[in-house]
Order: structure tokens, then sequence, then C-alpha cells
């Protein structure tokens, strides 16, 4: 049920509209074809980039693709939550980890038990959307998770316009040609969480740069 | 309103069908040229060539199906083109403020109601609409959201952006509204398949020429490509094959040649014009929609200003009476 509601969402509706509205090229989208649990990144500047990605997923990734949202944003009512749950297929997470004594879930041990369990992530490790076209600090969590988990590798995206057409605080959706360019998976095997962030960011500047 | 094949009325105007067995005719030469090519010299550097090829057959399809096929998808695939060049135009635009974002949708809406104009065959408001109606309204629209700051730019820009891709592009479709002549069967489509041909030949010819002979450069800091034996043979080839293909339009053997050179010089007008607005952001091409060729606007650039010049000079010569 489920899965037939996202393909229908994501793989036919989405993916049309995406198309006829502002023309979505893929470069290298045969990068996306990974078997096997993967943390797919990349730069966020939209609700958009969410929405795209899971458009253009392979059927059979789409169903285990789980995009991480924060819980004090798209859980603010058991109903929202329900939703994003179901319509994003979404792990919603705190956005900071339990301080010492204080109990409640850690973040990053569910985005592991995600991977565990032979899922995929869907992660914008730089935390809230952005100015379009611009970049924002990579924060830390993407590095732990993978760090825990050294068999995974990430898939990393640089998305192109998606911010112009629906950036963040406008509703209204504005027409722009966009791009999504999407880099070989990387096994980030044997490095610490410091030096797995500055890989993935590195990654996406690389693919950036391969634009302009 | 039903949408029908137009398959037999089609096949029965033979002079549309020539020049569409002509384009594919074409089409097939340069492929088996390209190919040959390749076969015998492995190492030469046609590999973009090919590419424009394959382009060429793609869009060349979907042009003639376009054209075959029911007005009203000749129309929506036009307006669609209109659509891809203004969004296009508008992404690579430095010159579009973020303030600019909502005034955009306007100049996206103008869209349908140019079209609908041209279907209607509402001659005056398809004049007008943009060059009068928007042009003041896109300014006022500015003001109301208040922001100063490189606002006279934004005032000029984008007009300007419809204009080219909107305003000019439609006038193929108007062709399409065009009554029919005494004596003159090809009519609309006849006409809109010889600007199209004649435009978009008369790229690749100027292409070639400046290919195999270029030396001098006419304005070597917005085209390097662009040469005086590369535009004068270009528009010399242009008005030949032009002369030739007259059947499908009512032009007598003079007025042929004076509007394929109009053609011709106008289509290296909107080329360059592009080419300095690219240079302007700094691209090589408009976008990538096209493999081999850049984007949209880099192939219609030429016709979103030879459309309009052909389609009032003809306009004027036989429609106003």
């Amino acid at each position: 049920m489920k899965k037939a509601t996202l393909f229908i969402v994501y793989s036919v509706i989405m993916r049309t509209v995406l198309k006829l509205f502002s023309g979505t090229k893929l470069i290298h989208k045969e990068n996306l074809v990974y078997r096997g649990p993967c943390v797919i990144v990349g730069n966020h500047n939209s609700h958009l980039d969410t929405i795209s990605i899971m458009a253009h997923l392979p059927l059979r990734q789409l169903a285990k693709t789980h995009p991480i949202a924060a819980g004090d944003y798209f859980g603010k009512s058991p109903f929202k939550a329900a939703l994003t749950r179901f319509f994003v297929n979404a792990v919603l997470i705190p956005r900071s980890r339990p301080k010492e004594g204080e109990t409640g879930p850690d973040p990053i041990q569910m985005m592991v038990q995600v991977l565990e369990k032979g899922d995929s992530l869907l992660l914008f490790p730089e935390g809230s959307r952005g100015e379009p076209e611009k970049f924002q600090k990579f924060k830390r969590g993407v590095g732990l998770v993978l760090e825990q988990c050294p068999d995974i590798p990430f898939i990393p995206i640089y998305m192109k316009g998606l911010g112009k057409i629906l950036p963040k605080g406008d509703p209204v959706p504005v027409p722009f040609d966009s791009y999504m360019r999407i880099g070989t998976p990387i096994f980030p095997k044997g490095r610490t969480a410091e030096e797995i962030v500055s890989e993935v960011e590195q990654q996406i500047y690389m693919l950036k740069a391969e634009f302009d | 309103m039903i949408l029908k094949f137009d398959l037999q009325a089609f096949v029965e105007n033979k002079e549309t069908l020539i020049v569409i067995s002509l384009i594919f005719g074409i089409l097939v030469f340069a492929t088996l040229l390209f190919w040959i090519m390749g076969l015998v010299r492995p190492n030469a550097n046609i590999g973009e060539l090919k590419m424009r090829t394959k382009s060429w057959w793609m869009m060349a399809t979907i042009f003639v199906v376009a054209t075959v096929l029911d007005p009203v998808i000749s129309f929506v695939a036009i307006g669609a083109l209109s659509f891809m060049a203004l969004r296009e135009i508008a992404s690579i635009s430095k010159n579009v403020r973020e303030e600019d974002r909502k005034i955009l949708i306007w100049c996206y809406l103008a869209i349908p109601v140019q079209y609908l104009f041209a279907y209607y065959k509402h001659y005056g408001l398809f004049l007008t609409f943009i060059p009068i109606f928007m042009h003041l309204w896109i300014p006022f629209m500015l003001v109301l959201r208040g922001v100063t700051e490189n606002i006279g730019r934004s005032m000029s820009v984008l007009p300007t952006q419809l204009m080219l891709t909107v305003f000019g592009v439609s006038h193929l479709a108007f062709l399409l509204s065009l009554p029919e002549l005494e004596g003159f069967k090809a009519g609309g489509r006849g006409l809109l398949l010889f600007v199209v041909f004649i435009t978009e030949m008369n790229d690749v010819f100027q292409f070639t020429w400046g290919k195999m002979f270029g030396r001098y450069k006419i304005i070597p800091k917005i085209s390097p490509n662009k040469t005086w034996e590369g535009f004068i043979g270009g528009i010399i080839t242009t008005t030949v094959v032009g002369y030739f293909l007259r059947f499908l339009t009512p032009f007598s053997g003079m007025e042929a040649i004076i509007i394929c050179l109009s053609v011709a010089i106008t289509g290296f007008i909107g080329d360059v014009v592009v080419s300095a607005i690219k240079r302007d952001v700094g691209m090589k091409d408009t976008g990538n929609t096209i493999p081999g060729h850049g984007g949209i606007l880099d192939r219609i650039d030429s016709l979103a200003l030879t459309a309009p010049v052909f389609f009032h000079i003809v306009y004027n010569l036989y429609y106003l009476k």
C-alpha cells in the first residue's frame, strides 16, 4: 500500500511535474542505482530536494529509502508526523543527541538502525535549508553514522536550481531550470567521523565545480 | 474540440511533403557522411557534429510531427517552446534579482494569453499585448514590490526576455492563423515550414562556411566563430535555397530573394545578441537541454528574431488588404 503510494506520488506524478515545470535534468543517473543500503547526501536549499531525489530513485529503492527529517518541524503534531512518515517515507529524528544524564532517542543510533535493517538514508548534512545556490557548514551527523557502518557507501548529489523554484519561506513555486548531478558511491571505510564529513563536503563541492 | 490527424490533407499537400522529405533527406545525408568520415578517418574530430546531427533528427521529428498534427497541438508545442526558452533565459540571467521571482510568474502567465490571441486570430491584441500591456504591467508590479535597488535593470531585462522568447516565437504560431489566400495552397503551414527551415539552414550554412573558410572575424569579443566568410557564404546559400523553396510561399522570385536575405541577416543578428547575453553571464551554452547544441535558446535565438521579421514582411505584402 505504502509502496504503491510512494510509486504513484514520486515516480509518476512528481517526476512528470518536475519535468514539465523545471525540465529537471539528471546527470549520471546510473550512479543512483546502488543495490543495498547506502546514504544519499545532497546540498539542501528547498523542500524540492527531497522530492526530486525520491522522484528519480529506481523503483526497488524507493520504498527502502528514508529521508531524515527534523522531528520538531515535521513532527509538530501527531497528524503531521504520520503524514510525513507515510507520504515522505521519512524517519523523524530529534535535532540533537541527548546530553549526558538525559534519556531519549539518540538520532545517530536511529539512523544506524535503519541502515542495519538493510534500508537506505537520504539526508542533508547542511541541516536546515539554506539560501539558493549557497552552501552552509556541513554537520557531523553523517560522519558519525557512516563511521559506525563501515561497509555502507554514501552517494553525493549536487542539486542546482531547485532552491530558486521553491526557496525557504516562499510557498509559491516559480519555474526555473534545474539539474541534479549524481556522484559515484564512495566507501569511507576506516575513517573518522570528521574525515568522513569533510569527504562528503568535498565530493559535493566537486560535483558543483563541474557545473561552473 | 476534437483533435485529429490531418494526414490526408497533409499527403495531398505536395509542397509540404517535398520539404519534409528534403529535411529528412539532408539528415540522412549528414548522418551517412559523418558515419563514413568516422570510418575513413577514425581520428577526425567529428564527435560534436555527430551529436548535433543526432539532435537535429530529434528536433526535426518533433517539429514535423507538431506541424502535421492538429493546429491545437502545433500551438501548444510552440507555446511550450516559448516556456522552455523563457525559463532558460530567466535561469541563466544574473540580472534577475531575488525580488523578481514573483514577477517572473507574470511573465510565464503571459505565454498562454499571447498564444490564445494567436489561436483566436486576434491580430491587434496579439501584436500589442506584450509590447504595450506587459511593458506597462511588469514595471508596475516591480514598483509594487518596493525594492528600488537595480529596479531599472529589472524593468528592462524582464520585458526584453518576454519579447525575445514569447513575442518573437509566437509569430510562428500566428502564421498558422493566417487566412487562406486564393491560389496559394501551402498556406500558413507552408510559411511556418519555410521560415523555420530557412532560419535553421542559415545557422548551419553560416557555421559550415565559417568552419571551412572563416578568416576575418566580425565581432571576436562576442562570437569568435563568426566570420565574414561564414556570414556572406551563409546568406548567399540560404537565399539560393529559399529561392528554390519558394513554392511553399506566395512569393515571386525577386520577393523570395529579398525576404531570404532579410531572414538570413536577421538570423545572424539574433544569434549574436543571444551570444552577447551568454557572454555577460559567463556561459558558453545557455543550457544543456539539446546534446551538442547547448540549450533551447541556442537553437531558437535566431528564430526569435527571424519569425517576426518574416511574418510582418509577408503580412504586409499579402494579407493586408
